[in-house]
């Protein structure tokens, strides 16, 4: 008993222990965060600085942080910022939605049946390979609307990495999961909900992870496409009226949402996650 | 809950591409509430049998028939427990108990009978634990309070134990055939270990090998299976050894290939497995 109670003194003292060096060690990761983004705009202020004093490049000066920032601001209070966004997030979300719809059961048809994973991994290799943004005439032909040809480039370019990380998930699963659920009288339909979404999941919400920034990415130059809304548009529109500080005001939004998705994706899988990563 | 009768009517099994059968021409029966262990060399077809008489691979020759029914695919009624637990790390203990309940339409019996399991298997603590903390013999006890919770009337095991310290299972052969004979299950058990056979079955078959054929059939009527030092004991299991040497003997006869070997089972079926002891 009184061994018992040193024995759990001990683990106590073990547990704080190791809960200082993890608290200590997410206080330095978030130092070397802040020291990186510092590097950053030190790099932008000297490019700044630069385009400033180089006559041949003075009338993009408004391109340096301080314009850019104090225009940001400017764009936040009057809710511009908000309003360019929404669109754009709108047709990245249908875009990856559809991406899902179609990736996840394709992914696992192809991971259950050897066959089909035959059939298309030379035309799915080969697809691809093919930039989405290639697909932009075609897309614009078959499409009534702007919005429409934007969501399938979207989709064209969001669906393969689900796709594959659910097929490569579904390889991976341990075969006596099955013959045990088997065994255990599950019909088809248990098997897919029961056994293969929850072994599965973390692979699928990789695939949406990285399909959400191969999406975020493809958005900008798609919304150069006739729409009058949206990310991309507004580039293009700042750049048609000169007004380079409301130009790298977008971009720092751009890359600010594209990050804080990332950031909710990362965090979805690891609190759905049944993986011990220990 | 009542065992079934289980009769098994010349099974011949020839895996493709593969020259000799791995079992030819098996006919044996079990009955209810029998405990059969089937043992022999590793390679010599015990699994192979195991999982046509569980309906996980279809012969190429033969009939399994359960209480008269022919066995053509795998049920809640006849399960088996392999060697790895394989539980489902995304669901709880208790979840994990449930499934075949759940699979088969039952769902009104899991409020009472996964409690019953777990008190069963002395894990009624563990419900909502998350199955990968617990130690190896706990998930294969919850392996066979899952494997029990649809009141199956036979129990097969395939070497269920032999990735456990000696301690665990010792106590999980025991209990297991406790277990078995307080519901009346009939349950069959390969193994290649002697002494497991002989604490936890009424009757074994010893299979020689290439191809797996009945060697001879030993009965094993032990009074006393706590007590391993008795003479009845040492009897049964050396007449057990004298029967495996035999079918060792006459594969190495007919084969002319190594000798006696103790290497350990290699298992053609049971794909993923950490070293055996
Ligand atoms: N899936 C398979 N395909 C081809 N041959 C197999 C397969 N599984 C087992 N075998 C062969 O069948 C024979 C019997 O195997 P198995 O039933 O696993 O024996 P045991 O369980 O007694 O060790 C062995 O020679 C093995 O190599
Ligand atoms: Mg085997």
């Amino acid at each position: 008993m009184s061994t018992d109670l040193v024995a759990d003194a001990f683990m106590e003292g073990e547990v704080s222990a190791q809960r200082r060096a993890g608290q200590w060690k997410a206080l330095r990761s978030l130092g070397y965060a802040v020291a990186g983004m510092a590097l950053l705009l030190v790099a932008w202020w000297i490019g700044g600085l630069l385009v400033e004093n180089d006559p041949a490049l003075v009338a993009f000066a408004d391109f340096a942080p301080e314009p850019a920032l104090a225009r940001l601001v400017e764009m936040i209070a009057s809710g511009e910022a908000w309003a360019m966004t929404v669109p754009s997030l709108g047709r990245v979300m249908e875009g990856l939605a559809l991406a899902v719809a179609i990736g996840v059961p394709v992914g696992i048809a192809i991971g259950r049946v050897p066959v089909m994973r035959e059939i298309t991994n030379i035309p799915f290799q080969f697809l691809r390979m093919i930039s989405p943004l290639s697909w932009m005439p075609i897309a614009v032909m078959a499409f009534a609307t702007w919005d429409g040809a934007i969501v399938f480039l979207i989709m064209i370019a969001a669906v393969w990495p689900v796709l594959f990380s659910t097929a490569a998930g579904l390889k991976r699963v341990d075969p006596a999961w099955f013959r045990v659920a088997r065994n255990l009288g599950a019909r088809p339909w248990h098997m897919l909900f029961t056994i293969i979404l929850p072994a599965i999941s973390q692979d699928i919400l990789t695939g949406i992870r990285l399909a959400l920034g191969v999406a975020w990415i493809v958005l900008v130059p798609a919304e150069y496409l006739g729409v009058t809304s949206g990310l991309g548009y507004a580039i293009n529109d700042a750049r048609d009226t000169l007004e380079y500080d409301r130009l790298a005001a977008t971009v720092v939004i751009i890359g600010v949402i594209g990050f804080v998705l990332d950031f909710a994706c990362q965090q979805a899988i690891s609190r759905l996650s049944w993986h011990r990563d220990d | 809950m009542r065992g079934a009768h289980l009769a098994v009517e010349g099974i011949t099994h020839r895996y493709r591409r593969a020259g000799q059968p791995a079992v030819c021409d098996i006919s044996f029966e079990v009955n209810p509430g029998e405990a059969l262990a089937l043992v022999g060399r590793s390679g010599c077809g015990k699994s192979t049998l195991l999982h046509i008489m569980a309906g996980l691979v279809p012969p190429t020759q033969g009939t399994v028939r359960i209480d008269g029914l022919s066995v053509v695919e795998p049920s809640p009624r006849w399960v088996v427990m392999f060697q790895q637990p394989s539980l489902y790390p995304w669901m709880s203990v208790a979840q994990n108990v449930a499934l075949g309940l759940k699979f088969t339409g039952r769902k009104r019996e899991i409020a009472t009978r996964v409690p019953e399991m777990l008190r069963l298997v002395e894990l009624s603590d563990y419900a909502d634990r998350n199955v990968q903390d617990l130690s190896g013999g706990q998930q294969q006890r919850v392996a066979l309070a899952r494997s029990l919770a649809s009141s199956p009337e036979v129990l097969m095991l395939d070497e269920p134990f032999s990735a456990l310290d000696a301690f665990t299972r010792g106590t999980l052969q025991r209990d297991v055939r406790r277990i078995a004979k307080d519901l009346g299950i009939t349950l069959v058990l390969v193994t290649h270990d002697l002494a497991e056979a002989v604490v936890m079955a009424d009757r074994a078959l010893v299979l020689a090998t290439n191809p797996g054929r009945i060697s001879k059939v030993v009965p094993i009527d032990l009074e006393n299976r706590d007590d391993l030092r008795t003479p009845e004991y040492a009897e049964a299991r050396a007449r057990l050894a004298a029967a495996y040497e035999t079918a060792a003997g006459r594969e190495l006869e007919s084969s002319g290939t190594g000798g006696p070997s103790a290497t350990p089972d290699d298992d053609g079926l049971n794909a993923a497995r950490p070293a055996a002891r």
